[in-house]
């Protein structure tokens, strides 16, 4: 015995519903396959209803007066053994589950060979998700600013191609004038605005290309792969001083105390050669380089560049600062050669020309330490037990840690600084 | 304010104008006594007698040929065809005369005639019961087209239509007789060619007339759950085609879908997709889709709800749009 | 408004009280006594699943059903009468004709179901065209079958179902006008049951119906459609004018719709009851019973298997259409040309992976 129900059938194309007038039957009552069951009322006619099935009524669902909606449970059964199926009454079960809508609401079914006028059939179905339009403005303005884009975008005119090209690029059409026909925005109009500095609600944006794009990739990398450590001496420059006064006399030429600096670091690198090394990561190997080439950090309108001094080892101060005057104008001027910007194994940097006593600079990838030279001045230094205002200078050398120890370095500096404060060390280094 | 079914607002538009002129008659098969098989006529006769409200002979073609004939004696005739595939029959007469006749005067006469036909499907009718011809007739130049979509457009379009000077096929979708809306069945000057915007949306609009419309605001609240905010546009005439209408939504919210029963090739469909992209080409984020019947003969009832654009076909193609 | 009696002018054998009007016509039918209760045995089937439809319909599971009931005679009587090379043409009434021509009536009632249209599988192999819906289209098409029977010299017929509405329509006309012009072989089964849905016969054609044959070339005739020994005659000389004289007839068969135009129509707005009262007396399985009873041709055990067999051939419908599955709609794209263009293929590609989706594929 299985309990069947059976729901108001449509009675006559499109009907939506009808009255109860009279049961012809009542609860409890067994009843024969085709028996008249009830009288309803449709839109259209007066409709008694036949038994789909032989078995005893359960319950009767409504009373006369009442409207059943087409679908609806009409009568309860509890069918025979062997009743055949019917869609009338299966479908019951299966309404069961589907009637119901997302929203509680009960939606009508498919209950008559196919029907539905509700979409009642496709409410079981699967229902696509969307995703609201993203906004098309630039990614990086603010979410207030996306509703009065969306609106100005739709104003504008432009075709669809160059919408979508707008949308992968992130360009806010409404920001752009169009050249076309009748203002209309065109592909090359997109293409622009996507170069040029854009207003936004952060502040002035400047779009960095070409060198300054370089130097910026290389010092993240340099930041990144090199473990930096800088360490810091102070030397009285007292001598220095005295040698580049000398010099400059001599040349009848601007001997730079930058010079000085370069050819003792180059002595220093003769005895601690690691200094001018650089690192091979797959190899795992400390690569000495048996030649000195000392990059100077120049800086240019077009940013910071470093041309080197090949072969520093072989020249004399005097032709190094004549070199060095040298490539920086060249460099400047934007005429150095590629050879003369590149081969470097050692950087030295002139913090001091713009009033840095000390810095901590990056390495200068694939070498492994750079020196930063500060500003040579007057300090206040402290000699056996007295006070005196002696020319200082502060010694700043970043390196590589993987191929330098911190003892490593400052053996190097402690070498350096003892070069620049003895008269005769100093005299010794080729002029 | 009372609730009325379509086929009450129907009724309704034909006693009204019956009342106002008495050169307005209605004929057809079954329309009298019985008050049409859907009771769209129901009383008229007992109202107005059986020299203003008459039953015809079973003859389609004859029906609308006789139509004519009144229209020249000086009458209104307002012809009801039982189903929209009998129409057929009377397509001769349509295309070869109802349409052609005031441009064959040279403009010295019209044919104010009204053929109200039922249409559309999804009642779960024998084969014949379900078709969607408008485009036949949309494409038959000299006859304006209407399909209303609920109880008070239909009430005040059929009433217009009657006082069209010029031939008016009056399409009414038969899944909707019964469908209910509240409001006063009092002419409101609506004027045949004006769409009307029954769902407001910004991320896309949802074209459609007659039965789809229903279907196109179940569409929309589902899109809803989602965030998007679906326009639906009821074009409600379909010739003269309120262009203005159309391309004011498209430039609004830049995708548009248009969805329809009829099948796709060669459908209505067409001509408003060739509109939009014509007038407001520089304001589309996608392409326009068409969401239709298949292109087969109307199928089964048992197998309809396959055929006709379901919710989630009307969603998948929002879809497209969304993600072009 | 449709006469209670039947006209004067009508072939009659069988009187309404089953006594013989006519002993002559009687003798000479060509119809054995197990003819006679086969004919009955129709009829009785007929009716009972005519009552089995419509009470399916009232429960669901078909969609809509136009009744035959009180039509029987003119259905059995005249199908019976033909050959099994005769070709059938129905309209959208005619069950009763497809069971006596051995058509599958599950099949047939599929199409009520709206499971299928035409409700006849290989239409051209059973000799029995698809259930015509638009009225009197088919009368065309019978006599186009019947001008293309008679180029290959075929000894074969069509006959042509239709009511009395559909002799308003244009179609009718230009069908009588070509088999006339042509010589069809064909027979015009006019059953005139008095209504065309609410359209009473007096609104519906001035003139008698047999009577419109005349104009276009060829005999008509009227029978008491009611009396299936009548019909059966008629049409049996119907068919053999046709065949050898390549000559049409129209025959109007006066009968009555005792049921409503469908299980959709509310005949109780226009039909008066006092008139259904009037032709219950005239039922045809009623006088025919009484007639084989008076020829002792039948007898209790007969009717009583009658009986049985017609719950039986009704219970095999229900069996066969409560809860019957709908088709493959994928498969209905295969059906609307020889071969599947690529725009029909990417439909019913999108149909499929909807149906996937849903977990219906």
């Amino acid at each position: 015995m299985a309990e069947r129900v059976f729901n108001l059938p449509d009675l006559g194309e499109g009907l939506e519903d009808a009255e109860i007038v009279d049961w012809k039957v009542s609860e409890g009552d067994t009843v024969e396959l085709n028996q008249p069951l009830i009288e309803v009322n449709t839109a259209k006619a007066l409709v008694e209803i036949p038994s789909p099935l032989a078995g005893r009524i359960v319950k009767l669902h409504g009373a006369a007066g009442d409207v059943v909606e087409v679908g609806a449970p009409l009568v309860t059964f509890e069918a025979e053994a062997g009743t055949p199926p019917s869609a009338e009454t299966d479908a019951a079960a299966a309404a069961g589950q589907k009637a119901t809508g997302g929203d509680g609401q009960s939606k009508r079914e498919a209950v008559l060979v196919g029907y539905g006028v509700e979409e009642g059939a496709g409410a079981g179905k699967r229902r696509p998700r969307l995703k609201p339009p993203g906004p098309r403005k630039a990614p990086a303005a603010a979410a207030e600013a996306a509703p009065a884009s969306e609106t100005a975008a739709r104003e504008v005119k432009a075709t669809p191609p160059v919408r979508r090209l707008a949308r992968e690029r992130g360009v806010d059409l409404a920001t752009i004038t169009g050249t076309g026909p009748e203002g209309r925005i065109t592909r090359e109009d997109v293409l622009g605005a996507e170069s040029a500095p854009a207003a936004s609600s952060e502040g002035e944006r400047v779009p960095v290309k070409g060198v300054r794009r370089m130097i910026a990739e290389k010092m993240a990398r340099a930041w990144r792969e090199v473990p930096h450590v800088t360490t810091f001496h102070t030397a009285d420059a007292t001598h220095v001083e005295a040698l580049r006064r000398k010099l400059t006399g001599e040349s009848g030429t601007k001997v730079s105390a930058l010079a000085i600096f370069v050819r003792a670091l180059v002595d220093v690198c003769g005895r601690h050669p690691k200094l001018n090394s650089s690192w091979d990561q797959d190899a795992h190997e400390i690569v000495l380089k048996g030649k000195h080439h000392v990059g100077i950090a120049t800086d240019t309108e077009r940013g910071l560049m470093v041309p080197v001094v090949h072969d520093a080892g072989d020249k004399g101060i005097s032709m190094i600062a004549a070199e060095i005057a040298e490539l920086v104008e060249a460099t400047r001027a934007g005429k150095a050669t590629l050879e003369q910007l590149t081969g470097g194994t050692i950087t030295i940097t002139n913090v001091g020309t713009y009033g840095s006593s000390f810095g901590t600079p990056i390495v200068n990838i694939p070498e492994v330490a750079i020196l930063a030279v500060g500003r040579i001045e007057d300090r206040a230094v402290v000699k056996d037990g007295q006070v005196s205002a002696r020319p200082s200078v502060t010694l700043s050398l970043s390196f590589d840690h993987r191929v330098l120890d911190g003892a490593d370095a400052d053996k190097a500096l402690t070498d350096l600084r003892e070069i620049l404060e003895d008269p005769e060390r100093l005299g010794a280094l080729p002029s | 304010m009372a609730e009325v079914t379509m086929a009450q607002a129907l009724t309704q538009a034909l006693r009204h104008t019956m009342v106002e002129d008495d050169r307005v008659l209605v004929l057809g098969e079954d329309v009298g006594k019985l008050g049409g098989v859907f009771r769209i006529t129901d009383k008229l006769q007992d109202e107005f007698g059986d020299e203003r409200v008459f039953d015809t002979p079973l003859a389609e073609s004859g029906i609308v040929g006789v139509s004519i004939g009144l229209a020249m004696a000086g009458w209104k005739p307002v012809p009801e065809m039982q189903f929209d595939a009998f129409s057929y029959p009377a397509l001769d007469q349509v295309i070869s005369h109802l349409a052609k006749y005031r441009f064959r005067s040279a403009d010295t006469m019209s044919m104010p005639i009204v053929m109200r036909i039922p249409c559309g499907g999804g009642i779960g009718a024998a084969e014949h019961h379900s078709e969607s011809p408008e485009a036949y007739y949309a494409h038959t130049s000299g006859l304006k087209v209407v399909m209303p979509s609920s109880p008070i457009d239909a009430f005040n379009l059929l009433v217009r239509a009657i006082e069209d000077p010029d031939p008016v096929i009056f399409f009414e979708p038969k899944g909707r007789y019964w469908s209910k809306e509240s409001g006063d069945l009092e002419p409101n000057g609506l004027p045949i060619g004006k769409s009307r915007v029954v769902r407001e949306g910004s991320h896309g609009t949802l074209v459609a007339w007659g039965g789809m419309v229903h279907r196109c605001l179940e569409a929309a609240s589902a899109a809803a759950e989602d965030g998007v905010e679906l326009e639906v546009l009821d074009l409600r005439s379909l010739v003269p085609l309120d262009v203005d209408g159309l391309v004011a939504s498209a430039r609004k919210t830049g995708r548009v879908v248009v969805v329809h029963e009829a099948p796709m090739t060669a459908g209505f469909g067409g001509e408003v997709v060739a509109r939009v992209v014509e007038e407001a080409f520089d304001h589309l984020e996608a392409p326009v889709l068409r969401v239709t019947g298949y292109d087969m003969p109307y199928p089964p009832a048992t197998v309809e709800e396959h055929y006709l654009p379901s919710v989630e076909r009307i969603l998948l193609a929002i879809q497209r749009t969304l993600d072009h | 408004m449709t006469a209670v009696e039947q006209p004067k002018d009508a072939i009659r054998i069988l009187n309404p009280d089953g006594s013989v009007a006519d002993r002559e016509a009687r003798e000479s039918l060509d119809l054995k006594e197990e003819d006679l209760r086969a004919l009955y045995r129709f009829m009785a089937l007929a009716r009972q699943v005519d009552i089995e439809c419509t009470a399916l319909q009232r429960q669901g599971e078909l969609a809509v059903y136009p009744p035959l009931i009180g039509q029987e005679a003119a259905q059995v009587g005249s199908a019976y009468a033909l050959a099994e090379e005769d070709f059938v043409f129905p309209s959208y009434r005619e069950a009763a004709v497809a069971l006596v021509r051995g058509v599958d009536l599950v099949e047939y009632m599929h199409f009520h179901r709206g499971t299928r249209h035409g409700g006849i599988e290989d239409p051209i192999g059973k000799r029995f065209a698809e259930i015509s819906v638009p009225v009197s289209s088919q009368t065309l098409h019978a006599v186009g079958w019947a001008m293309g029977a008679r180029k290959d010299g075929a000894n074969a017929c069509a006959i042509v179902y239709f009511g009395d509405g559909a002799t308003s329509q244009g179609d009718f006309h230009e069908a009588c006008n070509f088999a006339g012009v042509f010589g069809a072989p064909v027979i015009f089964l006019c059953q005139n049951n008095g209504w065309a849905i609410s359209v009473p016969l007096a609104r519906q054609t001035a003139g008698p119906i047999w009577k419109k044959a005349e104009g276009y070339g060829f005999p008509g005739v009227r029978v008491d459609g009611n009396d299936v020994l009548a019909t059966y005659k008629v049409t049996r000389e119907a068919a053999v004018r046709a065949r050898s004289e390549h000559m049409p007839t129209l025959i109007e068969a006066v009968t009555y719709r005792m049921g409503p135009h469908s299980t959709a129509d509310d005949r109780s707005r226009y039909q008066p009851q006092v008139e259904i009262e009037a032709w219950q007396e005239l039922d045809p399985l009623v006088r025919y019973r009484k007639f084989l009873e008076a020829e002792d041709a039948i007898d209790a055990a007969f009717t009583e298997q009658v009986e049985s067999d017609a719950k039986d051939l009704a219970a095999s419908i229900r069996k066969g259409i409560a809860g019957a599955p709908p088709l493959d709609v994928r498969e209905m794209f295969d059906w609307v040309w020889g071969d599947l263009p690529p725009v029909l293929k990417r439909q019913r590609d999108e149909v499929a992976s909807l149906l996937e989706e849903a977990g219906d594929g």
